[in-house]
């Protein structure tokens, strides 16, 4: 199976081993991503955050590019990048003015296209034709949870794992439509098909406070400190999720915790796909832990898995 | 001036009362129109509105009840489908397709019926005479269904 | 040629004032056909009547036409008089010169004008109309009530006490609907029980009632005034006639599972009776989880059964059935929690809903009527109470109110209260709708006297928090977001058509609403009545009630179905749409356009009939018609081409 995949920013940097590994575990599952090229910025947040037409502008050249590559299938790592195009790709399928202000803005030249005698709307416009497709949801749906458990060569038996969903898989629910917004369950059967025990704790769709870590750390880190508990309470080793910005507030500002919450233990943070590269038996050494701030490693050596 | 001969199909149960209710509250309104009434907007053949033109109306006014509101569940629905697909027929026949109009009047509309009938009147007034060269008056010139198949 | 008369009513001057009378009697006299034409101050008096029938009689017409108001108003009064002279009634026709002529214009040329023509309209309608007589049919005068609540049972009750033969159908093997699973009702408290199994004994002692139980209705055919009906009588695998319920079957049966009339919160064996009280009296053995009747495992009832009333090789049976009129009273079912993931998903034991608790009230159900919460048994200490769970939320659930709510949390506050003084219960509301006979009082003595409270809000998220479960909601009064440890939370589920009735709706071809529940004929002055005639409509299967409107509704739809029945024939306008077999060619097209089924085809002739007891004579098929070979009587579309004729002044 080949398709299109399109990174976006932060996995070119700050969460890159969240891009190596997908990608290594892609391979091993027989499913070639290609970078797109002269991919940029999806917009993060602004796209769909604003009625301003220019700024849908980015996501909408990257879905128009893959269309006229010929593919119908675009494949997103980063949950930001997935809602933006998601949500962009929406809007011009249901908004025909803001379709036809795209393509005219995009077109190569006005003037040839007034000369081709064309209407606007007609011809080569990009409609919105391009399905996005989470990395998660290509396991899912293209590829099956089935195949995965057959892939899988060191099931993660012992590992009680937490899957924690935050809001940009799943919300809004009529745009991003991947699973019921309220009891999803696709982290809960990607996690069965490793084989791991799955923990459900009733924080796993709570916000984890996004970009208020910059403006209100406080708030950031009490939303952060509560899910972590609320995760441990339920008997969880360890967290899993898929999203960059998660990863940041819960992983990486974990080092700030113990000065704010006092008793306050480290609890290990994964990358969804670095677990599934554990149970597809890739080498530990390569999985990028070293950039977490919770160390995991002693509890994967506890359970056998390294 | 121009006064347009106007022919009215009007649903017995909302459109006829509330042209009833227009009478019982006294609003004036345009003569042009004569209401025929039927028991559902959905009993208008195509053909009687075929008839009515070719018999030298000027405008056809078809009134049912609101949509949901049918007294025979859905008749005002076929009504609607048939109005909308017969104005592209008339509009090959050369008519303006300003000179069909259906509305949705129910019986408590009174004041909405003798508004639209000075609405409808203008709107045809303004059309003018129906220009067609070869219409045919007085004689029985009209297809009808008996005539076809006899 | 008929002979026509023409008689022009003044209307004191509502008519004459703007119209010219006696021109338009002048001009009309003249007209083609027009044998006499005469006018009146007053046409609808009585000595105005008495000239009209004289008229006929003297002039010998063969129809009339009276010009004067809308025919809403007299058609009816003057058919009735040309009747009485042996003229037929549908020889007479109405010219509306007021309400659409002399009351709606000025000038009084231009009245007069369009008097003649509109009047002479309707004399060319009349040259074409045939003497018709209503149609009449025979009735079986016997009623089939599906749903055997408290709705049905009403019905049932009212329509056999009228001395009409009742058959009741219910699905469950005992009637009694939701009301059975009630401990107390609200505004009075009465006790649920003691107030409806009367009723339900007198439902099977009563000699013109014929219950079948743990019965489905499969078919209906025929129409109004005759219906053949089919319906399934599952097997009960207990000969009805033999057993005495004595018991000594439970004793033996190794079986329990889940009693659902106790809302899976009690159990029962795979042989039972659902509840002490139910009627039929009679055990039942659940084919699911008997292990007796597929692999002979087990046969423990069968030997211990005195009467011998066991029978495991009991077959479905169909009984057919013909009946007059239908009620339709298949009532309601809570919305499954299942739904509301945001609340637990239903997975929580500690999570119930209204009926279980009920059934926690119930001094006959599970705990005795101590409450208890499902998972541990432990007495909850913090009670909260969720309102419009899943209902008033157009974007997710359902858009409706579910009206009964508001007063049964209220009523469960307060007898919670009763039951555990030291309890705590908190109810949040989006508002509270307390529209009934002492249902305000009531609401304010729970919110004021008894220590509720009531928090004005939506509950975001219920989860379980350790021991207890953790409630997310907010005060919209204070703006403040309120977090409560529960010990149980009861969430008042919204209502909807009870299972199955989606099927069985479509299957009888009745209208329902976009969510649902079945459609009134006429929301304000039909409210019992279906659109399709024979049917009526009881209880909840029509929205969400309580029981005093239940009843009342019941009753409501009993007498029209008495009042049917109590006519020596059912008469139907003749206004009907006929087929000239000559002309059909067989294309169908009239069949989908008809709302009422009233066209079949023959497949022997190639030709399609008209049922004529089930055409409503909209006309719909006589448009769809491409040969011309559907009519609709005296609305032919040759009386509408004369019609449209003279309305253009040829």
């Amino acid at each position: 199976m080949k398709l299109p995949y399109y990174p976006g920013c932060t996995l070119k940097d700050r969460t890159s081993q969240l891009e190596t590994t997908a990608l290594a575990c892609a391979e091993k599952l027989d499913v070639q991503l290609e970078e797109m090229p002269n991919w940029t910025c999806c917009g993060g947040v602004y796209p769909v955050s604003e009625t301003k037409i220019v700024n849908l502008v980015a996501p909408f050249r990257i879905l128009k590019e893959v269309q006229e590559a010929g593919d119908d299938k675009l494949v997103t790592i980063c949950d930001f990048c997935y809602n933006v195009l998601k949500r962009t790709n929406l809007i011009i399928r249901e908004d025909s003015v803001k379709r036809t202000r795209l393509n005219l803005f995009l077109s190569d030249d006005d003037r040839r296209w007034a000369a081709s005698g064309r209407r606007v709307g007609e011809g080569q416009e990009y409609d919105g034709g391009v399905k996005v497709l989470h990395y998660l949801e290509m396991l899912r749906d293209e590829l099956g949870f089935e195949a995965v458990a057959a892939a899988v060569s060191k099931p993660l038996e012992d590992l009680k794992i937490a899957p924690y969903y935050g809001c940009n898989l799943l919300r809004p629910p009529l745009e991003m439509d991947l699973d019921d917004p309220e009891d999803p369950r696709i982290m809960e059967d990607f996690l069965g098909s490793m084989g791991a025990q799955v923990v459900e704790f009733p924080y796993r769709i709570e916000c984890c406070g996004s970009f208020l870590s910059l403006s209100s750390p406080q708030i950031a880190r009490r939303l952060c400190h509560t899910i972590l508990e609320s995760a441990r309470k339920n008997g969880a080793d360890a967290i899993m999720l898929s999203c960059p910005m998660c990863f940041y507030n819960l992983e990486q500002k974990q080092s700030e915790f113990a000065r704010h919450f006092p008793g306050f233990r480290p609890m290990p943070v994964f990358f969804f796909s670095q677990l599934l590269a554990l149970a597809l038996g890739l080498d530990p050494a390569s999985l990028g832990f070293e950039r977490n701030f919770a160390d995991p490693v002693p509890l994967l050596k506890e359970k056998h898995l390294v | 001036m121009f006064e347009p001969k106007i022919v009215c199909f009007l649903c017995k149960w909302c459109t006829y009362a509330g042209a009833d209710l227009a009478g019982t509250s006294r609003l004036e309104y345009a003569p042009n129109g004569v209401n025929i009434r039927i028991m559902c907007s959905s009993r208008v053949d195509p053909e009687h509105i075929l008839w009515a033109f070719d018999r030298g109306a000027d405008g056809v006014f078809v009134g049912g009840c609101h949509p949901g509101d049918c007294h025979y569940q859905d008749g005002n629905y076929k009504t609607l489908r048939r109005i909308e697909l017969f104005q592209r027929v008339l509009k090959q026949f050369g008519l303006e397709n300003g000179r069909l109009r259906l509305e949705w009047v129910s019986a408590a509309e009174g004041r909405k019926f003798a508004q639209l009938m000075d609405e409808f009147t203008e709107q045809i007034r303004a059309l003018g005479p129906i220009k067609l060269g070869s219409r045919k008056g007085g004689q029985d010139g009209g297809s009808t269904k008996k005539e076809e198949t006899s | 040629m008929k002979r026509i008369g023409v008689f022009v009513c003044g209307c004191g001057i509502n008519i004459a004032k703007t119209v010219d009378v006696k021109k338009v009697v002048e001009e009309i006299g003249h007209y083609p056909g027009v044998v006499y034409a005469t006018d009146y101050q007053y046409m609808c008096s009585d000595p105005g009547q008495k000239m009209i029938q004289e008229a006929i009689e003297r002039e010998h017409l063969d129809g009339i036409i009276v010009a004067a108001c809308s025919p809403t108003l007299h058609e009816f009064t003057f058919r009735r008089a040309s009747e009485a002279v042996g003229l037929n009634p549908y020889q007479c026709e109405i010219a509306n010169i007021r309400e659409q002529c002399s009351w709606v214009h000025q000038d009084k040329e231009i009245a007069t004008a369009k008097a003649i023509k509109i009047t002479k309209s309707i004399i060319e309608k009349e040259r074409l109309n045939d003497s018709l007589s209503p149609i009449s049919v025979f009735m079986t005068r016997r009623a089939l009530v599906i749903g055997g609540g408290i709705a049905g049972i009403q019905a049932a009750l009212d329509i056999a006490d009228s001395g009409y033969e009742v058959i009741l159908v219910e699905k469950e093997p005992s009637i009694g609907g939701h009301m059975a699973q009630l401990s107390e009702t609200f505004p009075t408290l009465d006790c649920s029980q003691c107030i409806l199994t009367p009723k339900m004994v007198e439902i099977s002692h009563h000699p013109k009632i014929k219950l079948l139980a743990y019965s489905e209705v499969v078919n209906v055919g025929g129409y109004v005034g005759n219906f053949n009906v089919k319906i399934l009588k599952k097997p009960r695998y207990v000969k009805e006639d033999l057993c005495n319920n004595c018991g000594e079957c439970f004793k033996v049966c190794p079986v329990v599972v889940p009693n659902e009339f106790e809302r899976g919160l009690g159990s029962r064996y795979a042989i039972y009776i659902p509840f002490p009280q139910a009627v039929p009296s009679i055990c039942t053995i659940d084919a699911d989880a008997c292990l007796g009747l597929f692999p002979l495992a087990c046969n423990k009832c069968k030997e211990v059964c005195e009467p011998n009333a066991v029978d495991y090789d009991m077959k479905p049976e169909i009984i057919e059935e013909t009946v007059g009129a239908i009620v339709v009273a298949t009532g309601y079912d809570l919305l499954p929690s299942e739904e509301l993931k945001e609340y637990g998903n239903g997975r929580n034991p500690d999570i119930i809903d209204g009926l279980h608790f009920e059934r926690l009230l119930s001094a006959s159900g599970p705990t005795q009527g101590v409450i208890r919460r499902p998972s541990d048994g432990k007495v909850p200490k913090e009670v909260v109470f969720v309102q419009c769970a899943g209902s008033r939320d157009p974007e997710k659930h359902l858009p409706y109110c579910s009206k009964f709510c508001c007063m049964y949390t209220a009523k469960h506050a307060l007898l919670y209260k009763h039951r555990v003084p030291d309890g705590q219960p908190y109810i949040f509301y989006i508002d509270v709708r307390t529209a009934g006979k002492g249902y305000e009082e009531f609401y304010h003595r729970v919110s004021e006297q008894e220590g509720v409270v009531y928090l004005r809000g939506k509950v975001s998220k219920i989860f379980q928090d350790g021991d207890g479960l953790m409630v997310w909601g907010v005060d919209t009064l204070t703006g403040k977001k309120v977090e409560i440890t529960a010990d149980m939370v009861v969430l008042a589920t919204g209502a909807v058509p009870a299972e199955g009735s989606k099927k069985l709706f479509a299957n009888l071809k009745l209208a329902c609403d976009e969510n649902g529940f079945l459609s009134e004929a006429h929301p304000k002055l039909r409210p019992v009545e279906s659109l399709t005639p024979g049917f009526f409509l009881a209880g909840a299967a029509q929205g969400p009630r309580d029981i005093p409107e239940t009843v009342a509704q019941a009753g409501g739809a009993a007498s029209k179905v008495i009042g049917m029945f109590s006519q020596e024939m059912l008469l139907h306008d003749p206004i009907v749409a006929v087929v000239d077999e000559n002309l059909c060619s067989g294309c169908k097209i009239c069949i989908s356009a008809c709302p009422y089924d009233a066209r079949e085809f023959d497949e022997e002739k190639n030709i399609v009939r008209v049922n004529e007891l089930l055409c409503e004579g909209c006309g719909a098929c006589v448009a769809a018609c491409p040969s011309g070979a559907t009519q609709q009587q005296n609305i032919t579309d040759d009386q509408i081409r004369e019609m449209v004729k003279v309305v253009l002044g040829e």
